[in-house]
């Protein structure tokens, strides 16, 4: 086992996974560096949440290694996977999983209750980050009496709001349209340069990535060199045609 | 056909729900033979034994209806609807599969009593109640199968007049659709009309608080308050307690069954009212997620936790009108009866917080991806139970203290 490279906040190596025998990821590495927004783009079915999922612990990769500021996070046992999740990452998924029962700014406070905050400062800080997203009108509403965009931006403020060291959006826009797209990444960029977040971005939208630092690009599970937008479009008028 | 496919290969802990309603449904159709056996060679006061014989066949069939809604049939797939099998089809699914469970169970209860009456032999207890079951007598046909028909039927009825109500597919509390195209909310920035066709899936929404609580106390102090005056009442009653008693029986049971309602109607509110005390002040994760998931469920689990709090009590305050030398002694058939409602009162409690833990689900994997550990998903359950208990506990008992008052007096 070689320890990763010092100035890789999250660093992978030779991943593989299958999800029951299907491949997902296939011998990919890359490393992110502290406070970099990497997005990691291609088309449906290429692995992308697969390998947001392999860094962020929620998945054990069949092979391979990932590190967290030089801790093995592969070889963790379940416990510290969880309580790594929990403490130093936050998780955007791509439609917004609130808790139906709690309030918005309960739903945004919850990681910070969970971690033991009284429930003044969770609020305060919950509520500043609705605020931020254009939501804190909505903050007593349960999610089942808010808009999709409402919903997803208080799974934002939900990830956002224990500033974490690595944030994982997993297409946070797919919902959403352009003008309420363009407000939340708007809103998690500067959050993550002004907090020096680290953010590993899933995305199928060639103008997110524009946003990014650095691009990687999956395909059937590989790394590989980003295609030039003409070879995408022709690529699927090929699969069209047959 | 597809029922019993689909139920074939469903979970263990399914099949054992559907064989444990068998069971009931085999219990009550025993005890409703019994009956009728009794019957044709006493026929002075058949009327009363099958009156008595409501209670069992009422906790059994909310069981069915419980066991039923909690069927992992009727749980949303992809592959069936991607056949046509949409919520009418998986509802018909799930009363199909309580017919069969309860049909079975009314079998197995003729065998047995033809057994015991001495029709079926080569067994041991062949013929062991002959005497007690008119085994001289031909059986009536039409009488038997009408018994045994009444489970199975109205078990089904139940449970596709549960299962259609709800909605069919709507596995969640009350859900409704999000306020979406065309609908724009006031002040909202970026968030045009239309901009939610996603926002088409369905969405848990929380139920209202359940407004039964005042008429349930109501009704079980005014059933208390019948019970006790009813006490002081001659015995002239034609429906005999068991045990002794000296006052007014058909009294002291409009009281019961006055109190065992109020508690029915109360329990969702009880229930409500525990998860709103329990988040109010302050909470942390724990409390907050523990009291408004039990708001959320106070509908589907409060109605089984009134019941059983009742039929508790009531055991509790029955258990006072025994004694020895009594007149009607607790015999084995009241036994049958007593572990049938106990049974399936406890059992319908038991599947409806199962329900409720597979509605949760979502609510847990949510929690999970939000980083909560996993003790924190099981400490705030154990949270709710103990609330529940350490509310419905002392609730059961004094209203068991209080109905035995005038039963002993």
């Amino acid at each position: 086992m070689v320890a990763p490279p010092d100035n890789d906040v999250l660093w992978a190596r030779s991943l593989t996974y299958s999800h029951s025998g299907s491949p997902a990821l296939d011998d990919v590495s890359l490393g992110v560096r502290e406070g970099e927004i990497l997005a990691v783009t291609g088309p449906r079915g290429s692995g992308k949440t697969t390998l947001l999922r392999c860094l962020s612990g929620q998945l054990v990769p069949r092979r391979g290694e990932v590190w967290f500021n030089s801790t093995p996070v592969h070889t963790m046992s379940a416990l510290l996977r969880e309580r790594l999740r929990r403490d130093r990452f936050s998780w955007i998924a791509p439609e917004p999983s609130l808790v139906p029962e709690l309030s918005a700014w309960e739903n945004a406070a919850l990681p910070l209750l969970m971690r033991g905050a009284s429930h003044r400062a969770a609020k305060t800080a919950a509520m500043e980050w609705l605020e931020r997203l254009d939501i804190g009108a909505y903050a007593r509403k349960r999610p089942g009496a808010l808009l999709q965009s409402q919903r997803q931006r208080i799974a934002v403020a939900r990830a956002l709001v224990t500033e974490p060291s690595v944030l994982f959006a997993d297409e946070p826009t797919a919902p959403l349209h352009r003008a309420d797209r363009a407000q939340v990444l708007r809103t998690l960029t500067t959050a993550a340069r002004s907090h020096r977040i680290t953010v590993v971005l899933a995305t199928l939208d060639a103008e997110v990535a524009l946003l990014a630092d650095r691009t990687v690009t999956l395909l059937d599970g590989r790394r590989v060199n980003a295609p030039r937008p003409s070879e995408a479009e022709g690529r699927a008028a090929c699969s069209l045609s047959v | 056909m597809l029922a019993l496919r689909l139920g074939r290969r469903t979970h263990l802990l399914a099949q054992l729900r559907r064989l444990l309603v068998a069971a009931a449904s085999a219990g009550v159709g025993f005890l409703l033979l019994c009956t009728l056996g009794w019957a044709m060679g006493h026929p002075a006061g058949s009327t009363v034994r099958l009156l008595w014989c409501l209670i069992p066949l009422a906790a059994t069939v909310q069981f069915a209806v419980a066991v039923a809604r909690a069927d992992p049939i009727l749980r949303p797939r992809a592959g069936l609807s991607a056949v046509g099998l949409g919520p009418a089809r998986l509802t018909a699914l799930a009363a199909t599969s309580t017919a069969v469970s309860c049909a079975l169970g009314s079998a197995l209860a003729l065998l047995f009593f033809l057994h015991l009456r001495g029709d079926l032999t080569g067994m041991p207890f062949d013929g062991e109640a002959a005497k007690l079951l008119a085994a001289d007598q031909p059986l009536p046909l039409g009488a038997v199968l009408t018994l045994l028909a009444v489970v199975p039927v109205l078990a089904t009825a139940a449970t596709a007049l549960a299962l259609r109500s709800r909605g069919g597919a709507d596995r969640g509390p009350v859900r409704e659709r999000v306020p979406g195209a065309g609908q724009e909310p006031v002040g909202e920035s970026g968030a045009g009309p239309g901009a939610d066709l996603a926002s088409a899936a369905p969405v848990p929404h929380p139920a209202p608080a359940p407004g039964g609580l005042p008429w349930g106390v109501a009704l079980t102090a005014a059933g208390l308050a019948v019970e006790t005056y009813a006490s002081r009442g001659g015995a002239d009653s034609a429906l005999p307690l068991p045990g002794h008693f000296g006052g007014s029986p058909a009294g002291v049971l409009a009281g019961w069954s006055l109190t065992a309602l109020g508690l029915a109607l109360a329990g969702p509110g009880i229930t409500h009212l525990c998860g709103w005390l329990l988040q109010i002040l302050r909470p942390g994760a724990i409390r907050l997620l523990a009291g408004r998931t039990l708001m959320a469920e106070a509908r589907r689990i409060g109605r089984p936790l009134g019941v059983l709090c009742a039929v508790l009590s009531g055991v509790l305050a029955a258990n006072s009108l025994y004694g020895p030398g009594d007149e009607r002694p607790f015999g084995p058939l009241t036994a049958l009866g007593a572990a049938l409602v106990i049974g399936c009162t406890a059992a319908t409690l038991l599947t409806a917080t199962l329900e409720a833990r597979q509605v949760r689900a979502s609510t847990t994997r949510t929690l999970r991806l939000a980083g909560a550990p996993a003790a924190l998903v099981r400490t705030a359950a154990a949270v709710r139970a103990t609330t529940v208990l350490a509310v419905f506990t002392p609730l059961t008992w004094a209203v068991a203290s209080l109905a035995a008052i005038p039963l002993s007096g």
